[in-house]
């Protein structure tokens, strides 16, 4: 007879059991009474597919058993199973692990070619990542990818891990699907990848996960999970079903209840039996159909691997061990076992690169992450102490990094090449379905510990409670344990009974009596990466914040920090402040400025920063993916801002303020100015207008304040941007989609940086060609003509008079009344480049209150009121100062007042037109001029004479924002020099002639 | 008051099954519980007529696991780790306070438990604002008092004296409803556990007897109006029962009712599947419409729980039933549904019409079976018109 044959023979008990259990269900699922005639076919096809299945069951274990290459069958995060791992692992020694890991993460792993040797500085629980930045591969939806595979101290893998390190003679390799295969078997579409993410909380009803207001805690973020053995049921009826009749809440406590604490204690053929047939239930029953078919393509990949690595090597499956999730022992694919030489096609990866590195876990985060009650990885670490315990084991470490050069390795576990158990054993299967679990180490005690201390916990935390409650609570456990058909009650019981005694109408204070359970019961733990393991930005950010050391700050500290930065006292601090800024420009949760702006040309004196990386490394770590520093990494993101595709003129320039603040590097500023121009140049509409103008003129304020003055780049950014927007301004006057706030952020950029572009080689006499144009369309909005006519007025092609003028005639005409209200907005934004018209706009909003009717005046009011609120900081105090100066300071004046405009002569009606200079003075008055202007040097020396400063000719010197004013402002002061002493200039003229 | 209630719903007890409109659980399950007690092994605390483990299948219902040799239905759908901590409350020396919004199920579990553990779910006292100390401890029989002086044979016993003297549990419904100094009274009937009644010259004390326990129940839209002392709160377990927004568990109530009032009525009126769903997204849309509202006016007076889901589709049976061909009818459905959560006018209607025209004529067009959604649309708008 051949092997199999025996091992059938072996399994003859277990079978028989199997079909006892068959007639037993088979009955069981239907009230004896309710059973009549007819329903005894279908009854009977029913019992034999039943009868077919268990059987098919009952052959997946006796198939695990014969495999050659020992299966080692584990659940994720399970004690029990890092338990016999360890066990074997030390009777016997095997030339090769095989993980079921993703292919490529061992790359994590090593430092300089050294297996294991990242792991060596780490608190776990830690997680390997493979990260990649984008693929087009992929759809970019899905980027940054990110899988993270944690890795806790009481699992399988880690003792497989901690075992390889310590007997470099042993390999240990991971064998399931890389990372790459991961993306590439999900559908392609941008939903595929965010349906398999973690980022919903558990909703089980409770409010069990950890309140949002208690410090950033490590999370795993957006990323992909991976973990070895996942055997939780995603069918869903047949979830539901096993948690009823367990009478459980998740699988976890199912898992601890019928299968954890019975295999603990179990000899190692006991443990591999009880877990291929419960791997093989839950794969026959609780895998959804398009879970088994990933399941089948995996089994393929990692047999193939396998096969291929043993052939390669010379390896006899039997040195080998197979450590997988219990599901893929019943796996039925062809490639299934060494015996098997189909072999599959492994499909090509794509062109992704893949980084690799390790970053902190916590045991919420993996709670999270795969949908385990909060809490259970903590009770299952306590598991596995009090496992080691009991059978009196040292699990394999992973030992830090000696400080001598001689590396000493990890306490080997003793033991010879014991034969194999699985071999030699009896079927114990039988054993573990006859009897009933014995849970480890039950003890009243621990219970009573646990009633006192969350007794203790709850008055802290405001409830009322007294010791009455702790013995309610043990006594309450002890009956639901009773009710739930359990010998001594779980630590979910315990939680239970917890809430029903002490849990009131309301919660007193923060946390409520089922999170203080957990806390009670483990809390979180986190783990840490170590300094040799981090990749180089991390540690550049670790060093370059050493001189924070010392100040009640520890870069080693788990907790959150506060660090505090006196740069007077200390002005070597400048250079920790620089690494803050940039981290937290680059990632928020990374720190916090509490106290301390970083704005254009402040300087600070003190600063005080929230810092949780030491807490939370993944963040920085994972930045080192990206770069090799932390400026290296700022660079790259802002070249690729500003550089993109749909990038504009404003996330250009965005991103110059942004390399001025935190890398202060003048090259790439001007690289990235340099670009903004390009950008400014192809950009064809004014919608971006307001944001580049504000920004511009931060930067020219800025640099103005530099001892180094404004660069060549901002030069030409001014000149450009001049010729562009008077180029754009009377296509976007007269465009009816461009928004009046546009226009006017247009004609701000133009008249308030004027003298600058004109210093730097722009010309005005483009600006006055634009405006003419624009003010040759015809049906132009109210609030736009007010913008141009302001910008005539400036520009000495308009009078005052004449849109004072006009003005009156629209509130003398009750069909354009209504209109009135646009024309004072328009004059209104108009202040956003001149404060010149604010004498206009209080003599315009004087008269619409004298003189609007109510119901035009009314609905106008709040929209005045918004139209003034964001000019409310620069342009509001000048219109007070213009309205002080226009009206009576004191009641008694006010009876003979009358308003300065009312007294001005009304010349001439609109329609305005504008005539040259020349045509309204006589020929000998422009003789006169034609003189004075020729002979420029007399009339300054009159002047000069009468004690006025030199006026410079506005043709010569087209000068700053002072000289855009109109001519009877500027030249005020002459003409009132020249009325009162007339006959100079007679005298002057007679010479002349 | 209450103890007159009490009497008749004893005297409903002891009628024919056919006479009475609605007959307490312990009477329409009769012959479950005694087969339950029968086949029972499990202890029992006290003299509860069947361990928490029977009481639980009771409740909940029996499954294959528990091994019985025939089905237990069930009748409390929720979760059953509640029913456990309800259960084994009730085997302790704390009294259980069921608290959640209305018809979430608070009575009809109350009664579950009672009629599980004695058998009796009658001993009730409803709390009112009006309720006396009187209600729940004793009252005299003035006449006789008159006559023969006070003695045991001139005193009315509570509901809650009765359940002590005989070792059951006794039911307060509303407690948060009854004044303060009415609720404090139950603080030495649940820690002493004896009624003292001065009166009585010799013999003046009640004892209550082993298994004697009470269940409570409290509106959570009542919070704040008559709370609870600290002293009465430490003797009471809370069990809070939530809204159910499982939409498969709410199917399974809304049929498991809806099934029982036809079989009380005595009629067959046809349930499509479709309106049952129709019903469930309706209440479904209008909870999310009542969460992201902002001021009380722009949300439904009504809880939108379980309970109204049954009380609409009872209204839509009844009139298709009586003024109807006997199936019932989108428009018609619609209609009771309006008819039912419009309590407040014009605020409510206001609600309603915003939901009916924003999500539910959406969820309309959207579906794939659209002739009942179109139907129920429709049905809703003509209601909503009606209303002045």
């Amino acid at each position: 007879m051949t092997k199999k044959a025996s091992m059938s023979d072996r399994f003859g008990p277990f079978r028989e059991q199997l079909q006892a259990a068959v007639e037993a269900f088979a009955g069981g699922t239907a009230p004896r009474e309710a059973r009549v005639a007819g329903e005894q076919d279908r009854e009977a096809s029913r019992r034999s597919a039943i009868a077919a299945t268990f059987q098919a069951m009952a052959d997946d274990v006796a198939r695990a058993a014969a495999e050659p290459l020992e299966l080692f069958p584990v659940c994720h995060h399970s004690p029990s199973s890092g338990l016999h791992l360890r066990k074997r692992l030390g009777e016997r020694p095997f030339k090769v692990i095989f993980l079921e890991a993703a292919e490529g993460l061992e790359a994590s792993l090593n430092t300089g070619g050294e297996f294991g040797e990242n792991l060596r500085e780490c608190q776990f629980p830690i997680a390997l990542q493979a990260f990649s930045v984008g693929s087009s591969a992929f759809p970019s939806a899905w980027t940054p990818l990110n899988v993270v595979y944690p890795l806790t101290e009481f699992s399988a893998e880690y003792q497989a891990i901690a075992y390889a390190m310590a007997h470099p003679e042993t390999k240990l390799v991971f064998v399931d699907r890389a990372v790459d295969y991961i993306y590439q078997w999900m559908p392609k579409e941008d939903d595929a990848l965010k349906e398999r993410l973690a980022d919903e909380p558990i909703d089980d009803g409770d409010p069990t996960t950890p309140d949002a207001t208690e410090a950033p805690t490590v999370s795993h973020g957006t990323a992909l999970g991976l973990q070895v053995g996942d055997l939780l049921p995603t069918f869903d009826e047949f979830h539901e079903f096993l948690l009823k009749n367990a009478r459980v809440k998740h699988f976890s406590e199912w898992w601890d209840q019928y299968v954890e604490s019975a295999t603990l204690t179990a000899d190692y053929a006991t443990y591999r039996q009880v877990m291929f047939l419960i791997g093989s239930m839950l794969r026959r029953f609780g895998r959804r159909d398009e879970d088994i078919a990933q399941d089948r393509q995996r089994e393929r990949y990692m047999w193939t691997k396998m096969k291929g690595f043993l052939a390669e090597h010379g390896i006899d499956p039997e040195d080998a061990i197979h450590v997988c999730g219990a599901a893929h022992t019943a796996s039925d694919v062809e490639e299934f076992g060494v015996a098997s030489p189909v072999l599959w096609e492994v499909p090509p990866r794509t062109e992704t690169t893949w980084l690799y590195g390790v970053i902190p876990s916590s045991h919420l985060a993996i709670e999270h992450q795969f949908r385990h009650p909060p809490g259970s990885l903590r009770l299952a670490e306590k598991l596995w102490k009090k496992a080691l315990t009991a059978h009196n084991l040292k699990p394999f470490t992973i030992e830090k990094r000696p400080k001598s050069d001689e590396k000493k390795r990890v306490a080997r576990a003793a033991g010879g090449a014991a034969k194999s158990a699985a071999d030699t054993a009896e079927p114990a299967i039988f054993d573990y379905l006859a009897t009933s679990p014995a849970p480890l180490g039950t003890d009243d005690d621990e219970l009573v510990r646990w009633c006192i201390e969350i007794t203790t916990l709850a008055r802290n935390n405001g409830y009322l409670t007294s010791t009455a409650d702790a013995i309610a609570i043990f006594q309450t456990s002890k009956l639901l344990a009773g009710v739930r058909n359990r010998a001594f009650p779980t630590p979910y019981d315990f939680t239970d009974a917890a809430i029903t005694c002490l849990e009131k109408d309301r919660t007193p204070k923060k946390r409520d009596i089922r999170r203080l359970c957990q806390i009670m019961l483990g809390g979180d733990r986190i783990g840490q990466v170590g300094y040799a393991s981090l990749p180089p930005l991390a540690q550049d950010v670790y060093d370059r914040l050493k001189p924070l050391e010392g100040r009640g700050f520890t870069l080693e500290n788990k907790r959150t920090q506060r660090a505090l930065l006196d740069f007077k006292a200390a002005p070597e601090l400048h250079a920790c402040s620089q690494v803050l800024w940039m981290l937290h420009y680059l990632n928020r949760s990374t720190c916090v400025p509490i106290m301390g702006e970083r704005t254009l040309g402040s300087t600070p004196v003190q600063e005080s920063w929230e810092v949780y990386f030491t807490r939370t490394q993944a963040p920085i770590i994972q930045l080192g993916y990206e770069g090799i520093s932390l400026e290296h990494v700022i660079e790259k993101r802002l070249k690729a801002a500003a550089f993109a595709s749909s990038a504009t003129t404003v996330a250009a320039l965005s991103a110059v303020e942004d390399a001025i603040l935190y890398l202060r590097s003048p090259r790439l500023v001007a690289e990235l100015g340099e670009h903004a121009i390009v950008l400014l140049e192809a950009s064809t509409s004014a919608a971006e207008a307001p944001q580049v103008f504000e920004r511009i003129r931060r930067l020219v304020h800025y640099y103005r304040a530099q001892p180094t003055g404004l660069p060549a780049w901002i030069k030409r950014f001014v000149t450009t941007g001049y010729s562009h927007y008077a180029t754009l301004l009377p296509a976007s006057i007269q465009d009816e989609m461009t928004a009046a706030t546009d226009v006017a952020a247009m004609l701000s950029f133009l008249f308030t940086l004027e003298s600058l572009a004109l210093a730097f080689g722009a010309q005005r006499s483009q600006l006055l060609i634009a405006v003419k144009q624009a003010g040759g369309a015809e049906d132009l909005a109210p609030t736009k003509v007010a913008l141009l006519w302001s910008a005539e007025w400036l520009l000495g092609l308009r009078k005052i008079e004449d849109i004072r003028a006009f003005l009156d005639a629209v509130l003398d005409n009750p069909m354009m009344l209504p209109a009135f209200p646009d024309y004072v907005a328009g004059f209104l934004l108009a202040l956003g480049f001149t404060p010149l018209v604010a004498r206009v706009v209080v003599e315009l909003l004087s008269k619409a209150f004298a003189r609007l009717p109510d119901d035009v005046l009314l609905p106008w009011l709040p929209s005045l009121i918004m139209a003034l609120r964001p000019l409310a900081g620069d342009l509001v105090p000048t219109l007070l100062k213009e309205v002080s100066v226009v009206f009576p300071a004191s009641l008694a004046a006010l009876d003979g007042w009358s308003p300065p405009w009312d007294a001005a002569p009304v010349p001439v009606a609109p329609p305005v037109e504008t005539k040259s200079a020349d045509a309204n003075v006589s020929e000998e008055t422009q003789r006169i001029r034609a003189f004075l202007a020729a002979n420029g040097a007399v009339s300054e020396a009159v002047a000069a004479l009468l004690g006025c400063p030199a006026v410079a000719s506005p043709r010569e010197s087209p000068g700053p924002e002072t000289d855009a004013r109109p001519p009877e402002a500027s030249n005020g002061a002459l003409a009132e020099l020249l009325q009162r002493y007339p006959a100079t200039l007679e005298a002057v003229a007679s010479g002349s002639a | 008051m209450a103890a007159k209630k009490t009497e008749i719903k004893e005297a409903e007890a002891t009628t024919e099954a056919g006479e009475a409109l609605r007959l307490p659980a312990e009477t329409k399950y009769a012959e479950e519980l005694r087969w339950l007690a029968s086949v029972d092994t499990s202890p029992r605390p006290f003299r509860w007529r069947l361990s928490p483990r029977m009481a639980r299948i009771f409740v909940l219902g029996s499954s294959p696991s528990d091994k019985l040799d025939r089905t237990i239905s069930q009748k409390f759908y929720g979760d059953p780790a509640l029913v456990e901590r309800a259960l084994v409350t009730l085997a302790s020396d704390r009294g259980l306070l069921l608290i959640g919004d209305p018809g979430t199920g608070k009575s009809w579990l109350a009664e579950l438990l009672a009629a599980a553990i004695c058998s009796n779910s009658t001993h009730v006292v409803q709390g009112t604002a009006g309720t006396t100390e009187d209600q729940l401890k004793y009252s005299w029989n003035v006449a006789m008092v008159i006559s023969a002086g006070q003695s045991k044979e001139s005193l009315i016993p509570s509901p809650i004296m009765t359940a002590m003297t005989r070792g059951e549990i006794g039911r307060i419904e509303e407690l948060t409803r009854c004044t303060s100094d009415v609720q404090d009274a139950l603080i030495s009937i649940l820690s002493e556990k004896y009624v003292n009644i001065p009166e009585l010259k010799s013999d003046g004390v009640v004892f209550a007897r082993p298994g004697f326990n009470i269940i409570a129940t409290a509106n959570s839209r009542d919070r704040g109006v008559n709370d609870l002392s600290t002293a009465l709160k430490r003797r009471f377990n809370f069990v809070t029962i939530p809204t159910v927004t499982n939409k498969k568990t709410e199917k399974e109530i809304v049929l498991f009712r809806t099934q029982e009032l036809l079989a009380r009525n005595a009629f067959q009126v046809d349930l499509p599947p479709a309106l049952l769903d129709i019903l469930l997204q309706t209440f479904s849309d209008l909870r999310d419409a009542q969460g992201a509202a902002t001021s009380d006016d722009a949300r439904l007076e009504s809880s939108l729980s379980t309970a109204e889901q049954i009380g609409v589709l009872e209204d839509a049976v009844l009139h298709s039933q009586f003024f109807g061909n006997a199936a019932l009818q989108s428009e018609q459905l619609a209609s009771s549904l309006i008819g039912t959560l419009v309590r407040r006018v014009p605020e409510d209607v206001a609600v309603m019409n915003k939901v009916w025209h924003s999500v539910i004529q959406k969820r309309g067009e959207q579906s794939k079976d659209k002739g009942p959604w179109e139907d129920f649309v429709k049905g809703g708008k003509k209601t909503l018109e009606t209303f002045k």
